[in-house]
């Protein structure tokens, strides 16, 4: 009689006070009972901290109780001073993104000048030589018909224009990871000093390891919770309860396997090697730069600029091929990369098999004498590779998932514990940032219309808001890799065919670049 | 400066111009690259840019030419540069850069020539080695290095070398297998070296077969043809030999290590067939003098 009056007092208690005393009044019935949160996010690369610093910035869910989980130690996650070195682990963030960044507040904490916004981009056939080129500078002229459509009284064609026109930042931008996630983490501080007056509600909790995800126990009697159909991480500091655990914690989440969702896919037999590069080019006075990428049968070699005279090499090739590319020298390190966009497919094979006799460097200066750049291809202001930052040469394996749902029963994915895509388009990270967005909203929309944050009816929003529109990248990217994955014959003509007429179809192209740009 | 694209969209003419700039297709998939009264100007010396209507006009004019007169060696030698792109000859360069010698001979280019081939050191070789079977072979058929005509229809530089190379080595192959300049023993090494090296000039002079006689031509087909066949494909690339570093193995070590067996020897048997042709239409004329002489 006494506890169901109170229940009733502390339900009329303002949102704030009533959870703080509810989860007080669970905290004083043992130490057993684990610490209960509204959401908890395991993961602390820049999906996770981007998902945070969203609930974080927006004033619905700037009140909600917050955890995030890391094994490593966050506060390291800085950007070295150095101008001339720049980490090997850098994505190129899509205007969608960059605008997602801005929004939190993120992007302002950023070091600007270690991130190279890039404005053409480059793609050829390594086989047939056939080649596509993307410029946003051309993407923005007008025609009669533009014209004539925007004096049409009541048109939105303007508004559709400025969908492609977002603060000139071109295609893309590439930044380092250590610098999108230091920016994510200064933000994350300084919100919580704007709110350190309230109580703190937001635990950052690093270096700590998951050590298990169980569904809690039920209750024991009847001032304990029903914990049964909640998640409880136990944690190498204790045990979190959460009313919605969300797993942003990369390819082999803990979360999704908890959560029993199957992840089919299949594994490319390719490997990612990335290095970065000195190059030899001269920069134009407004720094328009453009990224390079030639499809080799092998898999494609793309070239990212960086600020300064450096670029980004991110090469998809065989798993030998990536063994010995390992273990070159430098100088036949840059020999092998400047081969990989200048010579034939087949020159570029026996340089790195393991029966070839002469060392890259040799091989490059022979071959290219008798390759004529008119066959391969490569465009004509094409940088030469100097040479290659020490200990910057690594290689990770390719693979393609595709989680079945993304959300269960007080269970959400984000980012790499969804999905894991070919890096050829560039989309791994920002199809991430678009999931950490969305599911930020489905959650804002939750609490303003009081739904528990954990349950379908918040949940199922992202959803089908997201996975379709992965799928079908993730499917487009996946065929393209197949599609030029062939070294001769009929696809080869095919393909050539096809690029040649969509280099001549301005508007189409154009489409391409919006949707790859990810803007809605 | 960058060119800029003007976009399709200016005026009425758009559909017309974007028809005509889908029409113009990568270069590999045109149908003329360049017109007959601007050719562009050679890669290499002696080289001669073909159209594609020419390059078919000659390819007919030399097949059905060397049909006529096998002797024109010139009009063979162009059928093969004719018919050799776009695939074959790139098949028979990759072939080449595939294998560590080949690649050597592609980076040295060496060429055979009477100057670089000294006849009078190759004649005092030891009796067993490749040079002395290559200098006794060019005695017996009374010719020289020196009778091959130069590539002038190929485009590509290195493609044109990888055809020069093919047409100076013939003659090693003549001298290993010890087939004769006659039309059969050309036939069968024509042969060989089709299902060696693919190239189509080997395959199409084939069609001499009908210049053959009777007696000859089932030799071809029952003994050099079945020869051929199974010993080109079974052996190595014989263009990736450098012959030049070969000159004093024993010619069946190199034999043994290429996979190539010897064919029966051409001229002994046409000798044989002579010589008892001679002999029995001897015998014919005197039965034929002494029936005569005795009144039947």
């Amino acid at each position: 009689m006494a506890s169901t009056a109170l229940l009733r007092r502390l339900l009329t208690l303002p949102p704030l006070l009533r959870r703080s005393v509810y989860s007080s009044a669970a905290t004083h019935n043992g130490a057993s009972q684990p610490d209960t949160y509204d959401v908890v996010c395991i993961g602390g690369g820049p999906v996770g901290l981007s998902f945070v610093s969203a609930l974080r910035s927006h004033p619905s869910t700037s009140a909600l109780r917050v955890a995030l989980i890391d094994s490593q130690d966050l506060s390291t996650a800085r950007t070295t001073k150095d101008t001339e070195t720049y980490s090997n682990r850098c994505s190129s963030l899509t205007p969608a993104s960059l605008r997602f960044l801005k929004q939190i507040g993120a992007w302002e904490h950023a070091k600007r000048e270690r991130a190279q916004p890039y404005h053409a981009m480059d793609v050829w056939d390594g086989v047939s030589g056939s080649k596509i080129h993307f410029d946003s500078v051309d993407q923005q002229q007008t025609g009669l018909l533009d014209a004539v459509a925007e004096m049409i009284p009541g048109s939105r064609s303007q508004a559709s224009r400025r969908k492609y026109e977002v603060e000139d930042v071109g295609v893309a931008t590439m930044c380092e990871n250590a610098n999108t996630t230091s920016a994510l983490l200064q933000r994350l501080h300084e919100l919580d000093e704007e709110r350190s007056k309230d109580r703190l509600i937001f635990d950052m909790l690093e270096k700590t390891r998951v050590e298990s995800i169980d569904l809690g126990p039920e209750s024991k009697g009847e001032e304990s919770l029903d914990l049964s159909q909640w998640p409880i991480v136990t944690t190498s500091h204790g045990r979190i309860a959460a009313r919605l655990l969300v797993g942003a914690d990369g390819a082999n989440s803990p979360v999704r396997q908890f959560a029993d969702i199957p992840s089919p896919g299949w594994d490319y037999n390719q490997h990612g090697v990335v290095a970065t590069l000195d190059l030899d080019q001269q920069i134009t006075a407004q720094n328009l730069r453009t990224a390079y990428q030639r499809f080799l049968p092998t898999g494609p070699v793309a070239l990212l600029p960086l600020p300064g005279n450096k670029a980004s090499l991110v090469w998809s090739t065989t798993p030998q091929h990536a063994a010995k590319l390992k273990t070159l020298s430098r100088p036949d390190f840059t020999a092998a990369v400047n081969a990989a966009f200048r010579l034939m497919p087949f020159d570029i094979s026996y340089m790195l098999s393991p029966n070839s006799t002469t060392s890259p460097t040799d091989e490059l200066t022979w071959r290219e004498s008798a390759t004529p750049a008119a066959s391969t291809g490569v465009p004509r202001n094409f940088p030469r590779i100097t040479s290659v930052q020490e200990g910057s040469i690594a290689s990770f394996p390719l693979r393609m998932r595709h989680a079945d749902t993304y959300t269960g029963h007080r269970i959400a994915l984000i980012g790499d514990a969804a999905h894991t895509i070919h890096p050829l388009a560039g989309q791994g990270l920002n199809l991430g940032l678009a999931d950490a967005e969305s599911l930020a909203q489905r959650i804002a929309y939750g609490v303003d219309h009081g739904m528990d944050v954990g349950s379908c009816w918040t949940l199922d929003g992202y959803n089908s808001d997201r996975w379709a529109k992965n799928n079908a990248v993730i499917g487009v990217v996946d065929k393209l890799s197949k599609i030029y994955g062939f070294g001769s014959g009929p696809v080869v003509w095919g393909r050539s065919a096809g690029v040649e007429v969509l280099e001549r179809l301005g508007t189409l192209k154009g489409w391409m670049m919006g949707a790859a740009a990810g803007v809605k | 400066m960058r060119k800029r694209t003007r976009p399709a969209v200016m005026n009425g003419q758009i559909s017309q111009r974007t028809f005509q700039r889908l029409l113009a297709l990568p270069p590999p998939l045109r149908l003329r690259t360049f017109s007959i009264l601007n050719r562009p100007p050679p890669n290499y010396a002696g080289h001669v840019p073909l159209t594609l209507v020419e390059r078919g006009a000659l390819a007919l004019g030399s097949a059905f030419g060397s049909l006529r007169n096998p002797h024109r060696h010139d009009l063979i030698a162009s059928l093969g540069e004719a018919t050799a792109k776009p695939y074959f000859i790139s098949r028979l360069r990759k072939a080449m850069l595939a294998n560590p010698t080949g690649r050597r001979i592609l980076r040295d280019k060496p060429r055979i020539t009477s100057q670089t081939m000294s006849l009078e050191w190759l004649r005092q070789l030891p009796d067993n080695t490749v040079g002395r079977a290559y200098a006794a072979w060019l005695d017996r058929e009374g010719v020289t290095p020196d009778t091959r005509d130069q590539v002038r229809y190929i485009d590509d530089p290195e493609e044109a070398y990888v055809m020069q190379r093919y047409r100076e080595t013939h003659d090693f192959t003549h001298a290993i297998t010890g087939l004769p300049v006659i039309i059969e023993g050309e036939l069968a090494v024509k042969a060989f070296e089709f299902a060696n090296t693919l190239l189509p000039m080997t395959a199409l002079s084939l069609v001499a077969v009908v210049r053959l006689k009777a007696a000859e031509r089932k030799r071809f087909f029952e003994t050099y043809l079945p020869w051929a066949v199974s010993n080109g494909l079974k052996a190595e690339e014989v263009v990736n030999v450098y012959w030049e570093e070969e000159l004093e193995t024993d010619v069946e070590v190199l034999r043994a290590r290429l996979g190539i067996e010897v064919p029966p020897d051409l001229r002994e048997i046409r000798k044989v067939l002579r010589d008892k042709n001679k002999a029995d239409m001897a015998a014919r004329d005197a039965k034929n003098r002494l029936g005569a002489g005795m009144g039947v």
